[in-house]
C-alpha cells in the first residue's frame, strides 16, 4: 500500500484497510499468506495482504509474526 | 657426623596441627632437609613408600571416601585440583536451535543444556578424541570437523499440545497439557558411525539424572535443536568438571589432658559431634593412683576419645571455663580424608585413578623438558 493510498480508518468501518480505492481485490489475491500467532490463544493464522487483523479463532486482534526458520547456532556456555 | 634421629614422640608432636580457641599453630610441614639441625630429611622412595597408606572408608559409585597418610599437603592439593579441573569429560558444547518459541531464551536455554551432566560408556567416552576448535591466536589453525571420533550428537524436540483426556477442572499444566515440563530425559541421542558400537545398549549417552527440568511450555510452544557434545577439562567450563565436590580435610586429633569426671564429662560429650567423646567408668586402678586426678572417683563417669574421626573441629570446648587446659585440639598434618563425589560419567574411585594418572603425565612432561634444558 502506498503511502498516497493511506487513508484515515473511519470508526464505522469493521475493516480499516477494505473497500477503498487504494488497490483492487486482484491485488491482494495474488499476495502469498504469510502466517501469524495470535497472541491470546496462539492459533497460526494465515493472512494475505488486505485481510482483516483478526484471529480466525478467537477474534483477537493482536497478531504477531514467527520466528524465523534459519537455524541459530550457540555456545552452551 | 651420622644425623640425629627424632625419637618417635617427637615425630608424633611435630605431626599435628594445633587448633586453639583463636589461632592455629604449627602449620607448615618441617619434614624437608635443612629445618631441624643435624636431622637428615631427605627424600626417599622406600621412606615414602613405607609411611604412605590409603584406607577406604566408603565406595560407592558415585561417592567415595578414602584417607591418604603420609603424604605432602602439596600433593594431596595437586589431586584435588586435578580432580576438579583437569580431567577430561563429555559434556554438551554446541547448540543448534531450529526453532524454540518456549518463554526461556535460546543463550539461557543452551546455557542449561551445556549444564546437564551425562553418562555413556566409559570405553567410549575414553575412546573419543578432543575436538579442537578454532584457534583464538588467528594462527590459520582451522577447527577439527565433527566427526564420530570427537563429537556426540544430541537432539531435543518437543512440542506442548492441549491433553484432550484431562479431567474438567484440571488445574495441573503437566496433566492439562502433552510434554508442559521439558526434561533432559527427553534429549535423545543418535549414534554415528562407530558409536554405533561403542554407546550401544546401556551405554548410550543419556543424562545422568533424567528429571533435570530444562523449560517449561504451554501449548502451541515447540523446542527443536540439534545438540553437539565434546569433550573438555573443568578448567574451560565447570560443566566439564567430573566431580561434584572434591575435597579433603585433615584427621582430627583430640587430645585429653587432665581428667574431665561425672558432670562435666557429659558437658564435653555434648560439645563433640555424637560417637567422637565417650563416657567410660574411672576403674578402681586409675583412682588408686596417687597423681592421676582420678583419685577417689571411683566409679565415676569419665570422657574418652572414641573416635575423633567424625569430629568437625568447632573448637565448642574450647569456649568453656571448665574445660580449660584440659584438652588439646589439632588435626594430623599428613592424614588427608577425601570425598570425591562423581557426576556420574566416571566412578569416584576411578576419578581419583585418573587424577593420578594426570599428575603422572604431568611429571613426564617436567623431566622431559628438563632433560631438553641440560641437552
Amino acid at each position: 500500500m502506498s503511502r498516497e493510498a493511506y487513508q484515515v480508518p473511519s470508526m464505522g468501518t469493521q475493516n480499516a484497510f477494505g473497500n477503498d480505492a487504494g488497490y483492487t481485490n486482484a491485488m491482494a489475491t495474488d499476495t502469498p499468506s504469510v502466517v501469524y500467532l495470535c497472541g491470546e490463544c496462539s492459533a497460526r493464522v494465515p493472512l494475505k495482504r488486505g485481510d482483516q487483523i483478526r484471529c480466525k479463532d478467537c477474534g483477537h486482534r493482536v497478531l504477531y509474526k514467527e520466528r524465523t526458520k534459519r537455524m541459530v547456532q550457540f555456545e552452551a556456555r | 657426623m651420622a644425623p640425629l634421629v627424632p625419637s618417635q614422640e617427637e615425630l608424633q608432636r611435630r605431626r599435628i596441627i594445633g587448633i586453639n580457641a583463636e589461632t592455629v599453630t604449627n602449620i607448615p610441614s618441617t619434614d624437608f632437609p635443612g629445618h631441624w639441625p643435624g636431622e637428615s630429611h631427605s627424600w626417599a622412595l622406600d621412606k615414602f613408600k613405607n609411611g604412605f597408606n590409603v584406607e577406604f572408608h566408603r565406595n560407592d559409585p558415585y561417592e567415595a571416601s578414602f584417607s591418604l597418610i603420609g603424604l605432602d599437603a602439596a600433593v594431596a592439593n595437586a589431586f584435588r585440583r586435578i580432580l576438579m579441573a583437569e580431567i577430561p569429560t563429555l559434556a554438551i558444547e554446541y547448540v543448534f536451535v531450529h526453532n524454540n518459541t518456549s518463554v526461556i531464551q535460546d543463550e539461557v536455554l543452551a546455557q542449561r543444556l551445556g549444564l546437564i551432566p551425562l553418562k555413556g560408556s566409559v570405553e567410549g567416552i575414553n575412546w573419543m578424541q578432543w575436538f579442537r576448535k578454532e584457534s583464538e591466536e588467528d594462527d590459520g589453525t582451522p577447527a577439527d570437523t565433527p566427526s564420530d571420533f570427537n563429537t556426540v550428537v544430541m537432539h531435543l524436540d518437543v512440542e506442548c499440545t492441549i491433553n484432550a483426556d484431562a479431567e474438567p477442572g484440571e488445574q495441573d499444566p503437566r496433566k492439562l497439557y502433552h510434554n508442559a515440563h521439558v526434561y533432559a530425559k527427553d534429549l535423545t541421542f543418535h549414534a554415528v558411525g562407530r558409536q554405533e558400537e561403542y554407546f550401544a545398549g546401556d551405554g548410550a549417552i543419556q543424562p545422568v539424572n533424567p528429571d533435570i527440568l530444562i523449560a517449561k511450555l504451554r501449548p502451541g510452544q515447540v523446542i527443536q535443536l540439534e545438540m553437539h557434545c565434546i569433550k573438555g577439562i573443568g578448567a574451560d567450563h565447570a560443566k566439564f568438571s567430573p566431580v561434584a565436590t572434591a575435597s579433603y580435610r585433615l584427621l582430627p586429633d583430640i587430645k585429653i589432658e587432665r581428667p574431665i569426671i561425672g558432670e562435666d564429662a557429659k558437658k564435653f560429650a555434648k560439645c563433640f559431634p555424637k560417637g567422637v567423646i565417650t563416657l567410660e567408668p574411672v576403674t578402681s586402678a586409675e583412682a588408686s593412683r596417687p597423681g592421676s586426678g582420678y583419685e577417689g572417683h571411683a566409679g565415676e563417669l569419665k570422657a574418652v576419645v572414641r573416635d575423633a574421626f567424625n569430629d568437625t573441629v568447632s573448637r565448642e570446648c574450647l569456649r568453656h571455663e571448665e574445660f580449660q587446659g584440659k584438652v588439646k585440639l589439632g588435626r594430623v598434618r599428613d592424614h588427608f580424608i577425601f570425598n570425591v563425589e562423581s557426576t556420574g560419567q566416571f566412578e569416584s574411585d576411578v576419578l581419583f585413578l585418573e587424577a593420578v594418572k594426570v599428575l603422572k603425565l604431568k611429571c613426564a612432561r617436567w623431566k622431559r623438558g628438563l632433560s631438553d634444558l641440560m641437552a
